[in-house]
């Protein structure tokens, strides 16, 4: 009996601190590791069999797990003692199960993203293998920009399959309609940030008029950060400015140029050509794109398109994002490739290099590897893989959007954490009117207290 | 004096009666009786150590860790904590969690009550619809739930802006008005399990005790107050600790509408414990975060404890 009161109050207390285990708990397994994996489903360098361990994002057509089987099939062909494990993941919860994986010592052997997470997540804190000798071998037809951002201080961290530009879309019909075609180059597909505001204020008013039957000219987006690459692109490009300095330094969404283009995108919600929704992630507005809610879409790319194409009951134009100049400079999507999570196997390493070299570097496997994410082959002597392609007429914007592409911003300092901050900024102005010199200024002034 | 020598006896009656409960057992026979509770006990207790006490304690170690996706980095001492307090969002999600657990949780109480002193009375068959009805928001999943309800509060074609004529407005995207749509939300998905117990609890009161008042001309308010109020108090204490733990613990309603947002408007200390551990990767601030929580939770359980005297 004497037991009971002690016991009661072990119960007690673990219920209660408990919650706080369950709300980390996934975490806590983990402690100090060099190596990510010691994934358990290692085949073992000893018997020659090794088992690898995929994670895929969902990238193109990668959403589901059997657009892997042929490929993994043809690379068994040639690798028969190698399997290989795809476990598809998405990016509403994929860093969450990799935090806790890596935490766990239970990481992939190999991972399938961009460098965003490859390079300015894992590699900077210790966790992938030095793809060297993969560039060496094979990647001196790979351009500069997708080069440089494969790297961390000039070592290698992953090798890329495919590159696109994010880019944004239009409601042809609508557009059309509205009579505001007139303010776009059809050819080029450019804008000036002039004949945007004309082209916005045109479907507006024939919102008002009711010759189209859409809601909204267009959302801008603030709910979350998925798909902020399009609220940054359109707010970059229309002053022509950049969302970091060229060293790297400083973000400046404070600058002259930035502030002036927040500043007109905030008169333009205030005159209703554009409106602002604090509760939509780009996957809203997308939506609302898709089902004729909005005229324009700021996230659009060949992969989108296939995604939301069975919903769209118009023409979906793929048009670059308008700049005072006419000159875009668009993000990238991707360039998707992979990376090695370093788990202390060398054969599961040099398993894992093999794989990686076979679907990136193998034209044939390479191109259906490619054709499943919908993008274009980061090698420039594969041509174009698409030419024979049914549907090569609705790929052909989007390799026009591969000339427009600009720098590459995700590996600078502070990236993950200034994403948490850009939304709510934008809300802020866009949704409650505050003043966007000073709300930027407060950005970047968190943001560059993390970029390192 | 005499009274008080009266009573004496009649208050050791009960530990006598205690003590009797073994009696004409062998002490053998005890002591295998109670090694075989504690065999029973063990499974479930190992569950427990195991996924529970043990990550608990190692949380808490971890909290004072400079602990990110690496592993642990170093020993950071209370850096952690001293953050957290100078944490903006930190402070905005603690008002927030505490408005969400001092509005929902005597509102879901005071409903369930209310709502089963309406039923418990009915017939089987309406009793049983009813609790159906107010249950069905627990077994419909979060995911479910909030898929309707951004369909209700969709700032283009939702339900609420046709009935209130306010074309366009963004219920979730306002400051102002989203933090009380999570309470709405959560006061739905919460009320289904008090509501049962209740009805149970009711039930249960002693009918002889309730006849007796009324033959004596106690008026219905005190009927409930006197009578049946003390004897489900047990049930009381238990919605007002398990709503106050799942309103510390809201998450799902704000992962899946708000993100925490607009301008942490809705920031819960839960949900920026999941945002600073797998969107940020600060493992150890998370952890440190966690054992707040885990703190402010005990604290508002030992005060319900304490105010709602129970056995």
């Amino acid at each position: 009996m004497k037991m009971k009161k002690p016991l009661a109050l072990l119960l007690a207390v673990g219920l209660t601190l408990g919650l706080a285990a369950c709300g980390s708990g996934n975490n806590s397994q983990g402690g100090s590791q060099t190596p990510a994996g010691g994934s358990e489903t290692g085949g073992g360098a000893s018997t020659g069999a090794v088992e690898l361990s995929l994670w895929s994002f969902n990238i193109g057509g990668f959403t589901d797990a059997a657009a892997w089987d042929s490929i993994v099939a043809a690379f068994n062909e040639a690798n028969p003692d190698i399997t290989v494990t795809v476990t598809p993941i998405n990016y509403q919860d994929g860093d969450q199960k990799l935090t806790t994986a890596i935490s766990s010592n239970n990481a992939p052997d190999i991972i399938f993203e961009g460098p965003e997470r490859i390079v300015g997540n894992y590699a900077r804190e210790g966790l992938m293998v030095d793809l060297g000798d993969l560039w060496s071998a094979s990647g001196s037809d790979i351009a500069e920009g997708i080069s440089s951002v494969s790297q961390l201080d000039g070592t290698y961290y992953m090798y890329p399959l495919s590159v696109a530009a994010h880019c944004m879309a239009i409601n042809y019909e609508a557009f059309e309609a509205a009579g505001a075609l007139q303010y776009l180059d059809e050819t080029t597909r450019t804008w000036t940030t002039d004949n945007f505001v004309k082209a916005m204020e045109a479907v507006r008013d024939a919102i008002d008029a009711g010759t189209i039957d859409i809601t909204v000219p267009g959302i801008i987006y603030c709910g979350a950060q998925g798909g902020d690459q399009g609220t940054r692109a359109l707010v970059n490009n229309l002053y022509s400015d950049y969302y970091v300095n060229e060293d790297g330094t400083s973000y400046l969404a404070n600058s002259e140029n930035n502030v002036k283009a927040l500043t007109l995108l905030q008169d333009m919600v205030n005159n209703k050509s554009m409106s602002a929704n604090a509760s939509f992630a780009a996957a809203d507005e997308l939506q609302a794109f898709a089902n004729q809610t909005a005229a324009v879409t700021f996230c659009w790319n060949y992969s989108n398109y296939t995604q939301y194409a069975e919903q769209t009951q118009f023409t979906p134009f793929a048009m670059a994002f308008p700049s005072d100049d006419g000159v875009p400079e668009l993000e990238m999507a991707g360039p998707y490739g992979f990376g090695i999570f370093n788990n202390g196997d060398e054969a599961k390493i040099e398993a894992a290099k093999k794989f990686v070299d076979f679907v990136c570097n193998d034209q044939a496997a390479g191109t259906d590897a490619v054709k499943v994410t919908g993008f274009f082959p980061v090698h420039s002597d594969w041509g174009d893989v698409y030419a024979d392609a049914e549907d090569a007429d609705v790929r052909a914007p989007f390799a026009l959007m591969s000339d427009y592409l600009g720098r590459y911003y995700a590996l600078t300092g502070g990236w993950t954490e200034q994403r948490a901050l850009w939304w709510p900024m934008l809300a802020e102005i866009m949704t409650t009117g505050a003043d966007v010199q000073t709300a930027a200024d407060n950005f970047v002034q968190q943001a560059n207290a993390n970029i390192g | 004096m005499a009274q008080n020598t009266a009573a004496a006896p009649a208050q050791q009656k009960p530990k006598k009666e205690k003590r009797s409960q073994f009696s004409g057992m062998s002490k053998a026979l005890v002591r295998r009786e109670t090694i075989s509770a504690y065999l029973f006990l063990l499974p479930s207790l190992v569950f427990f150590v195991s996924f529970v006490v043990v990550p608990m304690f190692i949380c808490v170690i971890y909290s004072f860790m400079e602990y990110g996706l690496g592993g642990i980095k170093g020993f950071a001492g209370l850096d952690n904590y001293i953050k957290l307090f100078q944490d903006s969002i930190f402070h905005r999600g603690f008002l927030n969690t505490v408005l969400i657990v001092v509005v929902a949780v005597p509102t879901v109480t005071a409903f369930s009550l209310w709502v089963s002193s309406a039923i418990y009375k009915m017939h089987s068959v309406p009793r049983s619809f009813f609790r159906c009805v107010f249950y069905l928001p627990v077994v419909t999943g979060s995911v479910a739930i909030t898929v309707v309800w951004k369909w209700i509060l969709h700032p283009y074609y939702g339900l609420l802006n046709q009935l209130v004529g306010t074309d366009g407005f963004d219920w979730l995207g306002t400051s102002s008005t989203a933090i009380w749509f999570i309470i709405l939300i959560l006061f739905t998905t919460s009320i289904g399990q008090p509501i049962v117990l209740y009805v149970a609890a009711l039930g249960n009161v002693d009918q002889s005790l309730v006849e007796a008042a009324q033959v004596d001309g106690a008026t219905k308010l005190q009927v409930f107050w006197k009578i049946k109020w003390p004897q489900i108090m047990p049930t009381t204490l238990y919605v007002l600790v398990i709503t106050t733990i799942n309103s510390f613990q809201c998450f799902a309603l704000i992962q899946l509408l708000t993100k925490g947002g607009p301008l942490n408007s809705t920031m819960t200390i839960m949900y920026q414990v999941y945002d600073t551990a797998y969107r940020l990767n600060d493992l150890g601030y998370a952890n440190a975060i966690g054992v707040i929580l885990a703190i402010i939770i005990a604290i508002f359980s030992a005060i319900q404890f304490k105010v709602v005297k129970t056995d």
